[in-house]
């Protein structure tokens, strides 16, 4: 069996960009960057909320990366070194915020609290095909729920269920173990789901 | 078989609630997640619970992407501009 290290190693995809900027190409740095801007443009929506921060995000991002990058090892996936710089510029951004102040979740919160509320029908939202489901506005109340979330349980999910990390790959992001990131991701996606419930009540 | 309705004070419903997130993503071992599906499959206010949790998941797995911004991808180009004419950085 493969360990995840391995899997992480055979599959980085951006090994030979990375290996030639380390030894001395720096004109194909605006490639790199490239690669990964709108990517990092849409994490920074995510966690951020603000466009502007956003933006700053990215390129303190990419500040770092080109920095940093003569130390990178490659202990890791390219893509996985640079999701850690971000998050970590990230966290430095919201510690100087007020928005979304941090808070536990706990999992008592999420339990029905009398029979009444116990859900025996599946909604329409979670039955229907998904392209019937999903729209602008969905869309917008599912930024806001994840806005709304504490940080520390926003950047699991988003870095889990919208850029599609793994589990152990989060854990090395965020400098977690798995079952922290197991913990808080399940907490998060049931803090999301009462969200769209309460979006959609009247459905 | 018979649907029981013990949700929320039964334990079992409670200990597999907690666990429905590695269930979806296939991170339970073999006997737990084989308790899970028979759990699953008996009670059906967890298999709605289940169902809603999926579907939180696909939303945000098919959640669109923003475009770049313009005036960021100038902003970027001007930045890497100026950190390759800077002898410092090499």
């Amino acid at each position: 069996m493969t360990g995840p290290q391995n899997f992480q190693k055979k599959s980085d995809s951006d090994k030979e960009l990375v290996e030639a900027i380390q030894s001395g190409e720096r004109g194909l740095f605006p490639d790199l960057v490239q690669r990964y801007e709108r990517a990092l443009y849409n994490f920074g929506i995510r966690m951020c909320g603000d466009p502007t921060d956003a933006e700053d995000l990215v390129q303190d991002t990419f500040l770092n990366v080109f920095k940093y990058l003569k130390s990178f090892r490659r202990e890791t996936k390219f893509k996985n070194w640079l999701y850690r710089i971000a998050a970590s510029v990230c966290i430095k951004k919201r510690r100087r915020s007020k928005f979304a102040p941090e808070r536990e979740l706990s999992l008592d919160q999420f339990l029905p609290l009398d029979e009444a509320d116990v859900e025996r029908v599946t909604p329409r939202w979670a039955d229907a095909p998904l392209e019937q489901v999903l729209n602008d506005e969905l869309e917008q109340q599912l930024q806001n729920g994840i806005l709304k979330l504490p940080e520390k349980y926003r950047s699991v999910l988003v870095l889990r269920d919208i850029e599609g990390f793994s589990t152990e790959e989060t854990a090395q992001i965020l400098n977690l173990t798995p079952s922290n990131v197991k913990v808080r991701l399940h907490r998060a996606r049931l803090y999301l789901r009462d969200h769209l419930k309460h979006y959609f009540k009247d459905d | 078989m018979t649907e029981h309705h013990h949700h929320p004070h039964d334990e079992q419903c409670i200990e597999l609630f907690s666990r429905l997130s590695e269930f979806i993503d296939g991170e339970l071992d073999q006997p737990l997640r084989f308790l899970v599906e028979q759990h699953l499959a008996e009670c059906k206010a967890c298999r709605v619970c289940l169902t809603t949790l999926e579907r939180t998941i696909d939303l945000c797995r098919h959640s669109g992407q923003a475009p770049l911004p313009e005036a960021l991808s100038q902003r970027l180009n001007r930045m890497i501009a100026d950190l390759q004419k800077d002898p410092k950085s090499s």
